[in-house]
């Protein structure tokens, strides 16, 4: 912002002598003082309202993903998972307030975690104000969810209650310190020694959210294996069909419709120009539409590729695999959205459509279950979209939105050298690595406790039944249970209903 | 805004022979200019954000959309209608980043299309930039699903996927930009030239999107015939239930919540006055008052329809009352902006009866449409235009299109006829792009036996045929208790169509 502080000294002996030049140089210094508070105050507010609303939209993406898993599971699991995904929320809440926020973002600090605001203590401060946290913690809980579709079905419930609580309030927190935070290791928004002459562009999560999910979860469902009956003994897939296709797409809409948070929100602020000297109509308010849009175009994208890819192999159109498709190509492009231009968002979509199709065949041979293909969907698209951003980012983009470092690297097909995509395969591997040593002994002791795997009888009856009081429907009185012994009595002999 | 601009000269005056006159001058003026920007810069971020949320709204009215659809039609066909909503947002982003958009919007141009911004070639621009194009394609997409219920349940999908593109990638653009580009030659907002020196007032589009979505699906609808077993033989309709009440009233609520991105956000931009600056009341305030009539005329069609029903048919039907509700909504989104509230009401009662009276006339001529979209977007678009011709108030058309005093406003306000001239000339022109160009389509498809499904696929429901299955599986395949009952029943010579409220039980499986 330019400064347009004023002292009446200053002004004074531009009056001249005359009598009143130090009443009228208070005078005019203390409006344009007025003015200028008034303007730092509306900024606040714009920007508040734009995080908070973001923050808000982040949040429904819980719903989305809640009704998304419920959609996909057997009716007679469909109460735990819901649970899993409320508790997600709400044990997040309180381990994000508690710790996670202050090891993701307690600046100043070093480059593998925070150590201030714990407890939201100090807080707020000049760098965060509370919708900050809110939005932070709304992607925090995102993270979580993800884990919980690829176990989905066959976990005990202590046992999630154990991970959740770990991967939000440690693991995952860790991870966003070193990407997003300014002291992080290898965040794009260092003050100096960025990795590589560049740090890592993630924007709103490829690796950070989706990746993280993803591989948590790729441990989990393989440590305890495939769902009885998911391959049978020739060790062929069996499809273990979702009892809703309906709540599959009430829940991708809402993620969609909750994603115009995840991406353009990362810009964090809205008030802000790109450096032209007075007005202009182009300022960050032009990026974050940018990013809605590429956003848009890449979900889109990838649910066509999917619709045409999928009739071409299995010969009907299919509404889940188009919605998972969608959301891969969402994961994809959270890495990317608002350093690349539109038509590269349709690329990221196109084969982020096939690196879903790609990994799950891959899944299928390996004999790895994953109800929601999380692993493969979050995981996979999520590192692609990392991949993607190393090639595509526009050096204009890059320069807005990392600005005080020109002649940065950015995409490799946009003529930015190779740095970036470098730094993004540190960074797969990193959080591939990362994810693993802490999460992949944590489900490995769960499981040789006896803690994480659900008893064969129970899985055959239904967790709902057996754990969670009752089964999610109830569409017949209790009445008709005298209805069901005439129905087998019908059956019998072979007249008509 | 006032303006902040400040000249040297001006100033050198109050400080006459000083001799720092000039320093002073620039001083103050330097600090005048960089006020001027900054607050020019939060009128970007604050109309950004308004719009951007507001499209973000008018969005969550495609997952209404397809609740609501969902929910209307037999639980054989649920994948089907799911699909097609799902695709329409798809598949309408890429046409729309293509060239729907440049169709529409990319002035400076002529009055019938638009073309600049082909692929966002050259863009932003000083009148748009990226928050308008995901406003304008999130209305394009809701057009193409409003069609989709006029068909639904008997359409091939590849039948779905050509209209659809079609509509929402040239039909549907051209419309738009008649009535809403600064170019169209039915604009209100043209420089010269105003149709009937008035111009269409259709604020957020009951007919811009409600009428083409319902006229395009009234052509479709007559030509592939109604569903099977919708008329009996003696020609009287038998109710087709939809399979779930509780998607139709998740959809229509979450259509209610996303109009109030649709109506209130057509304003474009929040942060601007009305006349002289300094005041509580601006254009927030006619946005405000804009989302209270949206909710008014919905409301009062909501319980005209009740009541009325009731008397009609002896019973409280909640499908009813949510049909009625939403058909008043798409009637008042044509003068949101310019009536009064309690005109609203008026809005909404009439439109209630409007739709009724339609349903009526569709069953007369064994019209069959499973979301009644023609005669609720159709036909209550079709009154909400009348209606602004009448009730438009003239202080709030000055307001929301300045620059020409004396302009025409509702007849019933005193106004003159002109206006609701051109409202009818537009109900017209609609009806006649809109029967020019999809009707010949699904004439072309239905006579390729590309548009309806075969009777098999219909009997079956397309899930099963052409979607991998069925929506719902609420027993496991698991259960070997079932398995002998269901293996027994299949022996049956009898009993393979499935029941008529399309509940999955075993015979269906």
């Amino acid at each position: 912002m330019a400064t347009f502080t004023c002292s009446a000294a200053d002004l004074r002996p531009l009056l001249g002598t005359a009598a009143n030049a130090t009443a009228a140089a208070e005078y005019i210094c203390n409006g344009f003082g007025a003015v200028s508070d008034k303007l730092v105050a509306a900024t606040y507010a714009i920007d508040n309202t734009y995080l908070l609303f973001s923050a808000y939209l982040v949040f429904s993406m819980q719903i989305g993903f809640a009704m998304l898993c419920a959609g996909s599971v057997r009716a007679k699991n469909t109460m735990n998972i819901m649970l899993t995904n409320v508790l997600d929320a709400a044990t997040g809440g309180l381990s994000y307030y508690l710790f996670g926020f202050a090891l993701a973002y307690g600046s100043p600090s070093n480059g593998f975690i925070g150590k201030h605001f714990f407890g939201l203590e100090d807080f707020p401060s000049p760098s965060g104000d509370y919708s900050y946290f809110l939005y932070q913690w709304s992607f925090a809980i995102a993270a979580a969810g993800i884990t919980s579709g690829s176990i989905a079905e066959r976990t005990q419930f202590v046992a999630y209650l154990i991970y959740s609580f770990f991967l939000t309030g440690l693991v995952y927190p860790i991870v966003s310190h070193w990407f997003w935070s300014a002291d992080g290791w290898a965040s794009a928004a260092r003050e100096d020694n960025l990795l590589f002459g560049t740090g890592v562009i993630d924007f709103a999560g490829s690796g950070v959210v989706h990746m993280v999910g993803g591989i948590a979860g790729l441990w989990g469902a393989w440590i305890e294996g495939p769902r009885m009956g998911r391959f049978d003994s020739d060790g062929k897939p069996v499809p273990v069909r979702g009892h809703s296709g309906t709540l599959v797409v009430l829940g991708t809409f809402l993620l969609w419709f909750g994603w115009y948070g995840f991406n353009p929100g990362s810009f964090l602020t809205i008030l802000k120009t790109y450096g032209q000297t007075g007005s202009s109509f182009y300022g960050q308010w032009s990026a974050i539409g940018r990013t809605a849009v590429t956003t848009t175009i890449a979900g889109s994208s990838a649910a066509l590729t999917t619709l045409f890819g999928k009739r071409l192999l299995t010969g009907h159109w299919n509404v889940t695999d188009v919605c998972n498709g969608l959301l891969g190509g969402f994961a994809a492009i959270t890495g990317g959205c608002s350093v690349v231009d539109p038509w590269a968002a349709i690329i990221c979509g196109f084969v982020a459509s096939w690196v879903l199709i790609g990994f799950n065949k891959v899944a299928e041979k390996l004999k790895y279950d994953d109800p929601l293909e999380a692993a493969q969907l979050h995981g996979g698209c999520g590192a692609w979209g990392i991949i993607f951003t190393g090639l595509f980012a526009k050096k204009d983009y890059v320069n807005e939105i990392y600005p005080g470092k020109p002649g940065r690297p950015h995409g490799l097909f946009m003529g930015g050298g190779g740095r970036l995509l470098g730094a993004h395969l540190i960074q797969i591997l990193v959080v591939t690595g990362w994810v693993s040593a802490t999460m992949g002994p944590l489900f490995l002791v769960l499981h040789k406790l006896g803690l994480l795997r659900i008893s064969p009888d129970e899985e055959m009856a239904g967790i709902d039944v057996t754990s969670h009081g009752g089964l999610a429907y109830e569409f017949h009185d209790d009445n008709d249970k005298t209805m069901k012994t005439s129905i087998t009595m019908t059956n019998m002999d072979t007249s008509t209903v | 805004m006032a303006s902040l601009t400040c000249t040297a000269s001006d100033l050198a005056l109050l400080s006459s022979s000083s001799s720092n006159a000039t320093a002073i001058a620039s001083f103050l003026c330097g600090r005048f200019s960089s006020i001027s920007n900054q607050l020019s810069d939060a009128t970007h971020a604050i109309d950004n954000t308004y719009l951007l949320f507001s499209a973000y709204l008018v969005f969550a009215m495609q997952l209404g959309f397809a609740m609501l659809c969902a929910g209307s039609v037999r639980a054989k066909n649920t994948m089907n209608i799911m699909l097609t909503n799902v695709l329409d947002a798809a598949a309408g982003a890429l046409s729309y980043y293509l060239f729907g958009f440049a169709l529409a919007f990319g002035g400076p141009s002529n009055g019938f299309i638009g073309r600049h911004f082909f692929g966002l070639n050259d863009f932003p621009s000083p009148s748009a930039d990226y928050s308008y194009f995901l406003y304008q394609w999130a209305f394009a997409i809701a057009a193409a699903g409003i069609t989709s219920g006029s068909i639904a349940e008997r359409t091939q999908f590849v039948a779905y996927l050509i209209y659809s593109s079609f509509l929402t990638g040239f039909v549907y653009p051209v419309v738009s930009h008649w009535f809403w580009s600064g170019d169209g030659w039915a604009s209100p907002i043209r420089a010269d030239n105003l149709l009937f020196d008035s111009g269409v007032i259709d604020f957020a589009g009951s007919g811009v999107v409600h009428m083409v979505g319902g006229i395009a699906g009234l052509w479709g609808a007559l030509i592939e015939g109604p569903r099977i077993g919708r008329f009996d033989r003696a020609g009287r309709s038998v109710a087709l239930r939809g399979h779930s009440a509780s998607l139709v009233v998740l959809g229509t609520f979450l259509l209610w919540f996303g109009w109030y991105g649709f109506n209130p956000g057509s304003f474009l931009n929040i942060a601007k006055v009305y006349g002289t600056s300094g005041g509580y009341y601006g254009q927030w305030s006619a946005i405000g008052r804009t989302a209270i009539t949206t909710t008014l005329a919905g409301c009062t069609a909501a319980l005209t329809t009740l009541f009325s029903k009731r008397l009609l048919v002896g019973h409280w039907n909640v499908i009813d009352v949510c049909n009625g509700l939403l058909g008043g909504f798409a009637a008042i989104t044509s003068g949101c902006s310019v009536v009064e509230p309690w005109a609203a009401i008026i809005c909404g009662f009439v439109s209630a009866w409007v739709l009724i009276g339609f349903n009526i006339l569709a069953s007369k001529f064994k019209y069959d449409d499973p979301l009644e979209a023609a005669q609720l977007h159709g036909g209550c678009g079709a009154w909400g235009l009348l209606f602004t011709g009448l009730f438009a108030k003239k202080a709030y058309v000055n307001e929301v299109y300045p620059g020409r005093p004396g302009r025409p406003y509702g007849l019933f306000m005193g106004g003159g006829g002109k206006l609701l001239g051109a409202q009818i000339i537009q109900i017209l022109t609609i009806i006649g792009w809109v029967t020019a160009t999809m009707g010949p389509l699904f004439y072309g498809l239905h006579k390729m036996k590309l548009l309806r499904i075969s009777t098999e696929d219909e009997t079956q429901g397309m899930d099963l045929t052409r979607h991998g299955g069925f929506a719902y599986a609420y027993n496991d395949e698991e259960e070997f208790s079932m398995r002998p009952g269901m293996m027994m029943t299949k022996i049956e010579p009898t009993n393979i169509s499935p029941s008529s409220d399309g509940r999955p039980s075993p015979a269906n499986v």
